[in-house]
Order: structure tokens, then sequence, then C-alpha cells
């Protein structure tokens, strides 16, 4: 696998996406390429950080009931 | 119709969804009193429609495109599906980005404060909003946010990058600006 191949894949890889032989490869070529490496690092940092930052927000206290009434 | 006992236990299933379809509102609406009517709209349709749902299936991943179908028709006058905002226009416009240019990578993600990340997410079109929301917050996987939003797996794909990058520029941007980063050539 060349470098064009894996940042290809990378999106893929770190949404666990790709079969376990895919993952074989991309893994060894993160492993021999530092810059590769890199890139992925920061996409799996950022990724992270985005659900961190919108898993945050929660509703007014009064929402939970409101939609008890809508159900019941 | 369902029997009082089938709603009752769909009704107790649905609402342990309520925080995570709050959250996804919010995003899509980056208003907390918009958010909050849509997810009660959205919980009012799924009662209407809850013989749709076969017990078992994703029922996250139900209510989910009942609001996304929602808040597209509501606040942006249709689904994009029907708007020609898909198929070839946007993958020749995804063609152009190519991932060798995927932007900035000397980005230092652990020094930029969580509200700008929001705002960047915030910032993003909706088509790419919700793509990030689905795979990058709720966790789901590129076949069930195709199912939710009713596009190709590669349409998912193409946005969910897109999506990144732009995110990915937009830090960068905020980051040089606030001097974390050095800024480019003048």
């Amino acid at each position: 696998m060349n470098c064009s191949d894996c940042v290809e894949r990378l999106d893929s890889y770190l949404d666990r996406e790709l079969n376990e032989e895919e993952v074989d490869q991309v893994r060894k070529h993160l492993t021999d390429c530092p810059p590769c490496e890199h890139v992925f690092q920061l996409r799996s940092d950022l990724k992270r950080l985005v659900k961190i930052c919108c898993d945050e927000a929660a509703p007014a206290s009064g929402l939970r009931d409101k939609v008890r009434n809508i159900l019941t | 119709m369902p029997m009082a006992e089938e709603t009752s236990l769909f009704a107790e299933e649905a609402i342990q969804h309520l925080d995570t379809l709050y959250r996804g509102a919010l995003r899509l609406t980056r208003d907390s009193a918009q958010a909050e009517d849509l997810v009660q709209d959205t919980y009012v349709r799924a009662l209407r429609y809850q013989a749709s749902y076969r017990p078992g299936t994703n029922m996250k991943a139900w209510l989910f495109a009942i609001m996304r179908n929602l808040f597209w028709d509501r606040f942006k006058g249709g689904r994009p599906e029907d708007l020609s905002l898909d198929g070839d226009d946007e993958h020749s416009l995804y063609d152009t980005l190519e991932d060798d240019e995927a932007g900035p990578e000397d980005l230092a993600l652990d020094q930029i404060a969580h509200e700008e990340v929001i705002r960047a997410v915030d910032t993003l079109p909706e088509i790419h909003r919700e793509v990030v929301l689905l795979v990058d917050v709720e966790g789901f996987s590129y076949k069930d946010t195709a199912d939710v939003i009713g596009v190709p797996i590669g349409t998912v794909m193409s946005r969910l990058h897109r999506a990144r990058h732009q995110l990915q520029q937009s830090l960068h941007d905020y980051a040089e600006e606030a001097g974390i980063v050095p800024g480019g050539a003048a």
C-alpha cells in the first residue's frame, strides 16, 4: 500500500468500515510511515473532539415531561 | 391500531433516545428552543407512525430519520435528496478535493476551545453537518447513515470527507488567528 492508497482509506479506517484485510494493510502502512501516521492521528483527534464537544448539550429539564405527555 | 401495551413499550424505548435526539436537533437547528420543538414534533410523528417501526430494529436510527426529515421539510423547504443537491454535481465537487491536499496538518487540537469546535460544526452546510452528527457524534455506520438520510453509502463517504476537511480548515484558521499555530506567509 502506498501513501495515496492509505490516506484514501483513512476515513473508513477511522470509522471501522474496512474489512480485516484492509485494516491490516492500513495499520502496517501507518506503522512504517510517520507522515501518514501523523495525518491519521490528526483525523482521529478531530473525530474524538467533535464527539466530546457535541455530546455536552443537554435538554432543559421540562422537555422530558413534555415528551412523556406526548407518548402517553 | 397498536394495543395500549405495545404503545407503552414503544414509548418506554423511544424516550430513552431523548437526550440523543435533542443533541442532534440542537446541531441541526443551532437553537435550543427550535431544537426542543423539533424533538417534540419528532415524538408526535413517531407515535403517529409507530406501526411502521419494527420492534428489535434500530429505533435510534428510525427516530433520527423522522427528525431529520422534519428538519429539512420545516426549516429548509424540502429534503436535499428532492432538491437536486445530490448526485453527479456533488461528486464532481468532491473530486476537486484531493486527499493529499486535505489541508493543514499542523493543528494543535488540544489547545482549541470546545466552543470553537461547536462553532466549526455549526458552520458546516446542513448536508455535511448531519453526516458528521450521525457518524462522528452518534457512531452510526455508513450504511445506517445512508438509510437515515436516504442516499447511497458513497455519498455519505464523500460528504463526510468534505465535512472533515472543512472542519480541519476552519479550526486551523481559528488557531492561526488566535496565535495557537503560526500564520501562513503574508
